[in-house]
């Protein structure tokens, strides 16, 4: 594949951080990282596979990331690099929208695969809650995309690499938005996405009482739950975390389990990766029984139940 | 405090077809309000009746604006009045084109406090126009705001993250997008859909903002619905022991 000249990468965290680097050299001749962090951490990017770093400075205790966009802003209309790759985070994508008005683009976000073709940048993402991918490339100089875990694996940290760093000055703000206090969230982060097994629920379930059935049998089998969008997002019975989906939890387990879920392409684009579908709903008609391995049409207060019997009379044995 | 909410109109997902060239077709498709748009309305519409003030609501794009159920629908949500910018030019408009045109339209309406937006669009869900939004307007603008409290000239928001909860103090005039958590959107009553119709609603083109001849950034190339994944599709029917007997045997090497 042919490469463009300049990539940027900018990310919150080192994990992604070092997958960008890695997509970076798959895509252009010169990789340049924006780091935010200790003068360590900058050069750490070097051996993530950066050819240049722009340290934005330590990270101060009174500003917040999004207070380096100007910073940010300056570069980028200065160096006009082909490509910006930035780390889908909620924090990512909103830098890289004010990044974008103010050069006068689009951000073309969640990329599912970038390439570059005839010395265009054209990259892939999903439209319309799954239901296609649109491949779209930018007009201007500068194609600013937001990428996320997994589309690039990082390269093996290499110490020896060469890369020079580039103190770059602070562009105080125009505008205020002062963080006033930090608190974490309640409850335990869910990771979907690292399951082996996934039960995934969805209307069907008739209360909101219900859904420990579900969760017991989840628990003989070892498996997460999750749940379809109306469950999270309508009724709201399960926590947002829990939703797979478009705009929820991609997942790629071993076995997707999916109990009185319809099959909504906006809910089957986050469980086809799935290497075995497993479907239990009453209507004959769902769409989920096109896109299963094994399935049963019956009621699931009658299925569930009668396999948590036979999963147990099985352990016993 | 003067709040103005936008919106998009998105197709149904659920009536979008694949044809068999993997292409999509909307032509049996109806149109409705973005689902996280109505957290927007919503989150306004509480502001005002907490602290006093008006919403209006606001959008743009083409022709598919003109269905009057849908006006009726954003008014019957309670914002005061409807300001809409049709030309044929924001079909398929990307997110640079959208904010461009929001932000001239705003600055027609004129006197703002604070500008509200979704989470993103529920059909391309690329959650940018809040955020260039605010920066063409060249105020604070910040995303993921689920709970917000006005209180004199700035609102103190919380900002939900991954793991963790911001507390912010953003002066205003402002652009914020709003979580689907903040709020359950109303559903409104024959009263308010009846009340909706003597609302007023403004109706521009592009060169009405002056904005005539402004075009996309960005250029699709295709629009393909994903391949399938070849899938063994053994499916069992009924409930009797005998039958779910079956389906275990079939299942009991995944599930142990």
């Amino acid at each position: 594949m042919s490469k463009v000249t300049k990539v940027w990468v900018f990310a919150e965290k080192n994990t992604a951080l070092a997958q960008l680097c890695a997509g970076g050299r798959q895509l252009g001749e010169e990789v340049s990282a924006l780091v935010l962090g200790t003068k360590e951490e900058a050069e750490k990017a070097v051996s993530y596979g950066a050819d240049k770093v722009y340290w934005l400075g330590s990270s101060k205790q009174d500003k917040m990331l999004e207070d380096y966009t100007a910073t940010i802003c300056e570069l980028l209309k200065k160096e006009s690099p082909n490509l910006l790759m930035m780390q889908a985070s909620k924090r990512g994508k909103h830098v890289a929208g004010r990044l974008a008005a103010n050069i006068g683009t689009s951000v073309i976000v969640d990329a599912a695969g970038i390439e570059i073709a005839g010395g265009m940048i054209q990259v892939k993402h999903m439209v319309y809650g799954g239901a296609a991918f649109r491949v779209e490339r930018a007009l201007g100089k500068t194609t600013i995309t937001t990428v996320g875990p997994g589309l690039f694996n990082a390269l093996p940290e290499d110490n020896s690499r060469q890369g020079s760093v580039v103190e770059v000055d602070f562009v105080e703000p125009a505008g205020s938005v002062k963080c006033l206090e930090r608190k974490s969230k309640k409850g335990a982060e869910v990771n979907l996405s690292a399951a082996k097994r996934v039960v995934g629920i969805g209307r069907g379930i008739a209360s909101q009482e219900d859904i420990k059935i579900v969760e017991e049998f989840a628990g003989l089998i070892g498996a997460e739950v999750g749940c379809s969008r109306p469950i999270a997002e309508g009724v709201n019975w399960m926590p947002k975390e829990r939703y797979i989906g478009v705009s929820g939890a991609m997942l790629k387990p071993e076995v997707y389990i999916a109990i009185g879920i319809s099959g909504q392409v906006q809910h089957m684009v986050g469980v086809n990766q799935a290497k075995v579908i497993i479907a239990v709903n009453k209507d004959k008609g769902a769409p989920i029984f096109q896109h299963t391995d094994y399935g049963i049409i019956g009621d699931l207060y009658k299925v569930l139940p009668a396999l948590k019997e036979l999963i147990k009379t099985n352990n016993e044995n | 405090m003067n709040i103005i909410t936008c919106y998009k109109i998105v197709p149904e997902e659920q009536d979008i077809v694949v044809l068999p060239d993997r292409s999509l077709s909307f032509a049996r498709a109806e149109w409705k309000i973005g689902q996280y748009d109505l957290n927007a309305i919503e989150a306004g519409m509480q502001i005002v009746e907490a602290a006093g003030g008006k919403v209006s609501a606001l959008s743009v794009g083409d022709k598919q604006l003109e269905n009057s159920k849908l006006k009726k629908g954003v008014l019957s949500r309670g914002p005061e009045d409807l300001y809409l910018v049709m030309d044929e030019q924001l079909e398929n408009s990307d997110t640079f084109l959208t904010a461009q045109v929001l932000t001239a339209a705003i600055r027609k309406i004129g006197e703002f406090d604070l500008v509200i937006c979704g989470e993103g669009s529920s059909d391309l869900y690329a959650q940018q126009v809040g955020a260039q939004l605010g920066e063409m307007l060249n105020i604070p603008t910040i995303n993921g705001i689920s709970k917000i409290t006005p209180e004199g000239n700035k609102i103190i928001a919380e900002r939900t993250l991954g793991n963790e909860i911001e507390v912010l103090e953003i002066s205003l005039p402002a652009v914020v997008s709003v979580t689907t958590d903040i709020n359950l959107p109303r559903i409104p009553s024959m009263k308010n859909i009846l009340a909706a119709g003597k609302k007023p609603i403004i109706e521009w083109d592009l060169s009405a903002v002056g904005l005539q001849g402004v075009t996309k950034q960005t250029e699709v190339i295709s629009t393909l619905a994903p391949e399938n994944v070849e899938r063994k599709k053994v499916i069992f029917e009924g409930e009797s022991e005998e039958v779910i007997q079956k389906l275990f045997e079939s299942i009991r090497k995944e599930l142990l």
